[in-house]
């Protein structure tokens, strides 16, 4: 849908800044929800997303000792500013993206990879031992699935031959959509979401068993809270990016609806199914099947690109 | 990183305030990396001087007592107690009596075995499984209450007996729950034997070979599934076991799935004993007249509680209250395997491999006096009143 709006407008109040945090909160409360029935919970209700942000916000933060006292204020902000920013690129809502240029996909998979950089360093920035070894994991599970992830969103890239997120969102609805023509790109991109994301079976990062809250252990109040939201952000776009890519592209609002719930429903269904994996257990699965899939994958499609072309001209012989 | 300029070990320390331990206990793992290089257990947060308490009690009045020894196994400690009591006064329960207390103790043992599947499903990040098997642990919650009319401590026992009935209502009641359990059961024998994520986490986790588990004197499922088979129900049989035996499980794996099976047979295996007790209970009487006044003497008393063997030892001067009573609950014998299965292992299996030995901290605290140096002292009463005094002031 081609609408523009104004750039203050797109900035603050939509497709950016303040629906794009209730549309977090929202798709959080809505995994939450599907996660609780699947594992045959009651759930949260509607409003209690935003009810724990206003509480977090509310509740006075300990700065522990031992911390650099600039860093540990200003990597929370920084997380939910590259999230936010993130979000100009990505076609929200089924819009027009507000800003583009051409490449734009790697500045996004980069601002959004800015998160979890941002949480490695607040655990590593803090004394606690639950923090450290959260932000090793953190970070260990970054360098696993960020490039897998890279090349599973580069699958249809590629194959389009743009590095722009509009021109491969407006170019994916009239194409066979990716996700037949790129099965192994889909799934790739999907668990790497749910690694990015730290969600289960992936959340070795902050396994309450074992490491408390993982490298957020010593955030409180208004730090926590702009960490819950950036990742419930993130959720957000990770879903319109995957759609947007591999499921035929998002032509309206009803499109983004539908597509992203139906992929976030794929995704609960995946976190209630299994046990968490450890880290080195993610870091094998990653790097032993999930990139060597979807390299193949990418093979494939170059292979493609450059034999498909000289199929007519060879059957001419 | 201050630790890391320093080749000192860094030390991960869990509890006594952890989500991973609903109760009270300090482990500290030295790790590199993700390796646990060393483990030690400290326990004595809940050190509650229970066995102090039955000294100023009536032997009545400590049946009450030793039934809130443990949260989850009430029913074996009242009847450990009960039994210890009956063979000093010399007094045998009436069968119908014998008949019941087995019923409710492996109806007790299906609650704790299900609560411990979820339990352990939930250190290992399946929250499914422990939501699932939670639920389905209702069942017998419910059939426990129904019988008792609690969920938790039942007190079913009287010293000489019992104090409920199992009527044509209850039986069908148990048949119909033993059924439904059973089915489910099944299903989840097959997702921890079946689930590759859920393999990945047990299988050869802990492992624990018999003679290691003989030395370090395991017990209960723990032992089992290490392959010693060991269980007091077959062993020395109390109650109705000689009329209604059990079957010992074990297993030769000796690692976390093999704990997961043999706790899973073991299901099994109360389901068949239930609806057998419930078919062919012998009728007559629930109680004994027993005295007030037990006479001179000891005695000890075991039963397999659901974690492994419950020891008693009662000491009777020939007054209404008891000269010693002595408590050593299964899960003190399983900590040892706990420290040495832990080396070697990723830190993230630590949770599973704590919960697999089923640990229970309230009942098996007591008071430990670590002497770092060689000067072992004892201590009187008096010193250790000063202490207390001291250590809580």
């Amino acid at each position: 849908m081609n609408i523009s709006i104004n750039p203050i407008v797109s900035l603050l109040i939509f497709p950016g800044g303040l629906v794009l945090l209730l549309s977090g909160l929202a798709y959080e409360f809505v995994d939450r929800k599907l996660v609780a029935r699947f594992q045959n919970r009651i759930g949260p209700r509607w409003f209690q997303p935003l009810a724990d942000l206003i509480k977090l916000l509310a509740k006075e933060e300990i700065m522990p000792t031992g911390v650099v006292k600039g860093l540990f204020i200003f990597l929370p902000i920084v997380a939910v500013t590259a999230i936010l920013t993130a979000a100009l690129y990505v076609p929200m809502f089924g819009f027009k993206p507000a800003f583009s240029f051409s490449g734009d996909l790697v500045v996004t998979v980069y601002l959004l990879s800015l998160m979890t950089l941002c949480t490695g360093l607040a655990g590593a920035n803090t004394e606690d031992r639950f923090s450290l070894m959260g932000a090793t994991r953190a970070l260990t599970q970054m360098f696993s699935y960020e490039a897998p992830f890279l090349l599973a969103l580069l699958g249809p890239a590629i194959a389009l031959g743009t590095w722009n997120i509009g021109q491969i969102n407006s170019a994916a609805g009239h194409n066979l959509w990716f996700i037949l023509a790129q099965p192994f790109g889909f799934i790739a991109a999907v668990i790497g979401l749910m690694g990015k994301l730290e969600l289960p079976p992936f959340d070795a990062p902050e396994a309450e068993t074992e490491i408390v809250a993982g490298a957020l252990t010593e955030y409180s109040g208004r730090g926590l809270a702009l960490f819950h939201l950036g990742r419930d952000i993130e959720l957000v776009i990770g879903l319109t990016l995957i759609s947007s890519f591999y499921l035929g592209g998002l032509g309206s609002p009803l499109d983004f609806l539908w597509k992203t719930l139906i992929l976030l429903l794929v995704t609960a269904g995946l976190q209630s199914l299994f046990a968490r994996l450890r880290i080195d257990q993610t870091v094998g699965l990653w790097w032993r099947v999930g990139s060597i899939v979807v390299l193949l994958q990418l093979l494939a499609i170059i292979i493609g690109k450059v034999v498909g072309p000289l199929i007519p001209f060879l059957a001419r012989g | 990183m201050g630790s890391e300029k320093k080749p000192e070990k860094f030390v991960v320390s869990i509890g006594p305030q952890h989500p991973a331990l609903k109760e009270p206990g300090h482990f500290e793992f030295g790790v590199e990396g993700e390796v646990v290089t060393s483990a030690t257990a400290r326990l004595g947060f809940v050190h509650r001087g229970m066995e102090k308490g039955t000294e100023s009690r009536t032997w009545v009045q400590n049946l009450y007592l030793m039934e809130r020894v443990c949260g989850i196994c009430s029913h074996v400690h009242a009847m450990a107690y009960a039994q210890g009591v009956e063979k000093l006064a010399n007094v045998q329960v009436p069968p119908r009596a014998a008949a019941i207390r087995e019923l409710i103790a492996e109806l007790e043992r299906i609650h704790s075995h299900l609560l411990w599947l979820g339990v352990a499903a939930h250190e290992g990040g399946f929250d499914t499984l422990f939501m699932y098997s939670w639920r389905d642990r209702e069942t017998v919650m419910d059939l426990l209450e129904a019988i008792t009319g609690n969920r938790v401590n039942y007190s079913a026992n009287v010293l000489g007996g019992v104090k409920i009935d199992i009527d044509e209502a209850k039986s069908a009641a148990l048949l119909k729950g033993m059924d439904f359990l059973e089915k489910r059961t099944q299903h989840y024998m097959r997702v921890v034997t079946e689930d590759e994520t859920f393999l990945g986490r047990t299988r050869r986790i802990g492992t624990m070979s018999p003679e290691l588990a003989l030395r370090l004197g395991s017990v209960g499922p723990t032992g089992r599934a290490s392959g010693v088979p060991y269980d007091v129900r077959v062993d020395a049989p109390y109650a109705a076991y000689n009329e209604f035996p059990v079957k010992v499980v074990t297993d030769t794996a000796g690692d976390l799935e093999a704990r997961f099976v043999v706790r899973i047979k073991e299901l099994y295996e109360s389901f068949r004993v239930i609806r057998e007790l419930v078919d062919h209970m012998a009728a007559g009487e629930l109680t004994t007249r027993i005295p007030r006044r037990m006479p001179e003497g000891e005695v000890v008393s075991r039963v397999e509680a659901p974690r492994g063997e419950l020891f008693y030892f009662l000491k009777s001067n020939g007054s209404d209250m008891p000269e010693r009573i002595k408590v050593r609950t299964p899960s003190l014998c399983n900590w040892g395997s706990i420290l040495a299965t832990a080396v070697g292992h990723k830190l993230a299996d630590m949770p599973m491999i704590l919960a697999g030995i089923d640990p229970c901290f309230s009942c098996n605290d007591r008071m430990v006096l670590v002497n770092r140096g060689n000067n072992l002292s004892t201590w009187s009463w008096e010193d250790l009143r000063q202490h207390g005094i001291e250590y809580y002031k």
